[in-house]
């Protein structure tokens, strides 16, 4: 115990050193919701902070799920998946309303080499899940209290207590909220028969969203997480319908022109789509105005012009052409004009744009097919995986530091993770059966 | 005013990482209310138009495989865009549901990532097109597909090439226009589903079907 004391004030003291040789220039500003911002990330890192999370305290209803426990995992594994934290774990939890228990776990779990501490505070009402969050600094002598927030769900998504509680975390400790409390839709199903499905980000609570007995592929997310685009041969041929998950909503046809109507991509404000349409003569892009449904053609080429992606500022759309031999990256203004090729041999499809700007992912075949990114200018392009088997597909978490992508590495194709820069790549579906064409979901409203 | 114990944490945090990112605002997102309609759009030209170009494929053709590079600067502005007059509308599109195959009509196939006729294709080809000219009370319904490999919104399009470019050639050989409706299926229904390339060559196919007018 005084030797983790010791380590205890030994870690304040290199923290206060290191405090004095920052430039306050380098300190980030507060964020506009009072945060302050502690560090902010693109890539994995070695080091990484430790939080405790013993199990939430249950103050008020009856606990028959184990939800106390299920809780903190679910925590721990959102902020584990962030590669920006390790989990500190402990049996047992902390009495409500017992400051000196707290204070003494506190000090145990510094004393083990946590930094920070959180604490779950659960109240089960009927139908309802709440759970207050409270966030401490355990490198502080008196354990300052960095943040405290409740979140209520229904106790059908509880789970989403966690993912709301781990954002929140991230969001104290980088200035921008973590990804849990997000959803993936993707196709599975046998040839033929593939129904588009919906998960949790991390995998968790899967179920179809459509049940046509037809084609359903590639859905795409609005970018208020409402509804999703998606080409389904339901009605016969390749058309365009959106969906709303969470409403009892009719479908919408968005288009169902002759010829393939495919590759949607929604503008950042949501209002207008772009989209591949071959009604006149070959696979050409356009733009549709969701309220009006005016449709404005960007590309005129006897070649191939299709997957348009828009660039988050909404001025740029970057799309694949096989116009000069083979399929090739270009980016165009959001009007069509300017066309500008960014990648150059090979064969590269599935150009995504990252929610932050910088980067657009694709798809570049070499025997195998890899996931890889460029600069939206065209430089320097890397790549992040190398095999086992194909890996493709690729679709951005909001904040642009993750990302999802199909890979068959395990026989099948399943769902994979990865940082942008290629690391720390792990199955998100593991069902048996075919998972393709991830789109990860902006934040849940 | 923060206090140094109030940056303990702070510093710990930052010593985490070294990479530094600019943390973009996302952008404000308005949710269109009103349903979009189908099918009927209006289409407007984009400014720096070029005019579509689709010629019919003829036999030894190599196809428009590698299509001659295209400035991407302005080019004159074309007129409106009009509906391809090859194929019907959306608003009388046969169920592919209602044709069926015939063994007078033999499939064609394709080399990875093409869509040209390749020369013992279009013999192939002339056989169907004398079987549909001797049968013109048939519709056709041409059916373009391709390998697993590749990535679906890709041969998606990929699919339809192929499928429109045995639509050109049996047009080039006499049968009407008219008769043709076109349909790709991308990667999406193999008559194959081994992993090896004498699978994947018998899946990147344009396939015929029909059915009495």
């Amino acid at each position: 115990m005084r030797r983790s004391r010791r380590h205890a004030v030994r870690l304040a003291l290199l923290l206060t050193a290191l405090l004095w040789v920052l430039p306050w220039s380098e300190r980030p500003a507060p964020s506009a919701q009072g945060v302050d911002v502690f560090l902010n990330v693109t890539g994995g890192g070695t080091k990484k902070l430790n939080i405790a999370i013993p199990e939430f305290t249950v103050v008020a209803g009856t606990d028959a799920a184990g939800l106390a426990k299920t809780l903190a995992q679910v925590t721990g594994a959102d902020l584990a998946f962030t590669t920006l934290f390790t989990v500190v774990a402990a049996e047992g939890r902390i009495p409500a309303n017992d400051p000196e228990a707290l204070r003494k776990s506190w000090t145990e779990f510094a004393a083990a080499g946590a930094h920070a501490g959180l604490h779950g505070l659960l109240a089960l009402r009927g139908n309802r899940a709440d759970a207050e969050m409270r966030l401490y600094d355990l490198t502080s002598p008196e354990h300052r209290l960095i943040a405290s927030k409740t979140f209520s769900v229904g106790t059908a998504s509880a789970r989403r207590l966690a993912h709301k509680i781990a954002d929140e975390v991230v969001l104290q400790f980088t200035g921008e909220p973590g990804v849990a409390d997000t959803k993936i839709a993707y196709a599975t199903g046998p040839p033929g028969a593939k129904e588009l499905w919906m998960s949790d980000y991390d995998g968790f609570g899967a179920a179809p969203i459509t049940r046509n007995g037809s084609i359903n592929i590639t859905p795409v997310w609005d970018p208020s997480a409402r509804s999703l685009a998606y080409t389904s041969y339901k009605n016969g041929y390749p058309d365009l319908f959106r969906l709303f998950p969470f409403e009892r909503r009719p479908e919408q046809t968005l288009a169902a022109f002759s010829g393939i109507n495919s590759s949607p991509s929604w503008s950042p404000n949501g209002q207008h789509l772009a989209l591949t349409l071959s009604k006149d003569g070959n696979p050409e892009i356009y733009v549709l105005t969701i309220a009006t449904g005016v449709l404005r053609r960007l590309t005129r080429h006897a070649g191939i012009d299709t997957e348009p992606t828009w660039s988050p500022t909404g001025r740029e759309i970057a799309f694949i052409s096989n116009r000069t031999g083979a399929a090739h990256l270009f980016v165009m203004d959001a009007e069509g004009a300017n066309v500008r090729q960014r990648t150059f041999g090979g064969h590269q499809t599935q150009p995504r744009w990252s929610p932050k700007g910088d980067l657009i992912a694709y798809t570049a075949r070499a025997g195998t097919f890899d996931i890889w990114v460029i600069g939206s200018d065209g430089s320097n392009a890397r790549r992040l995986t190398a095999g086992p088997g194909d890996n493709q597909g690729a679709g951005w978490a909001p904040n642009g530091r993750h990302l999802m992508f199909q890979s068959n590495r395990l026989g099948t194709w399943q769902i994979f993770s990865m940082l942008v820069d290629g690391s720390a790549q792990a199955p998100v579906t593991r069902a048996p059966g075919d998972h393709t064409s991830p789109s990860w979901s902006p934040r849940l409203p | 005013m923060r206090t140094r114990g109030d940056y303990a944490l702070f510093a710990s945090l930052l010593i985490l990482t070294i990479a530094v990112v600019g943390c973009a605002k996302r952008p404000a997102t308005t949710q269109a209310a009103a349903p979009a309609p189908t099918g009927t759009a209006v289409t407007t030209p984009a400014t720096p138009a070029q005019p579509p170009t689709s010629q019919p494929s003829r036999p030894g053709d190599r196809g428009p495989t590698a299509a001659p590079s295209r400035p991407s600067t302005p080019a004159p502005p074309a007129p409106p865009a009009t509906a391809a007059p090859a194929t019907p509308g959306a608003g009388t599109r046969p169920s592919p549901k209602e044709f069926v195959s015939v063994p007078e009509l033999k499939d064609i196939f394709f080399d990875f990532d093409k869509y040209d006729i390749r020369p013992e294709d279009a013999k192939t080809l002339d056989v169907n097109a004398s079987w549909l000219k001797a049968n013109p009370n048939q519709l056709v319904l041409i059916e373009g597909h391709c390998d697993e490999r590749g990535t679906n919104e890709y041969n998606l399009a990929l699919g339809e090439r192929r499928a429109k470019a045995a639509m050109n050639y049996l047009v080039s050989q006499g049968v009407q226009a008219s008769r043709i409706t076109i349909i790709s299926y991308g990667e999406e229904r193999p008559v194959c589903t081994d992993k090896n390339e004498g699978c994947w060559s018998k899946n990147r196919r344009s396939h015929f079907l029909v059915k009495p007018r």
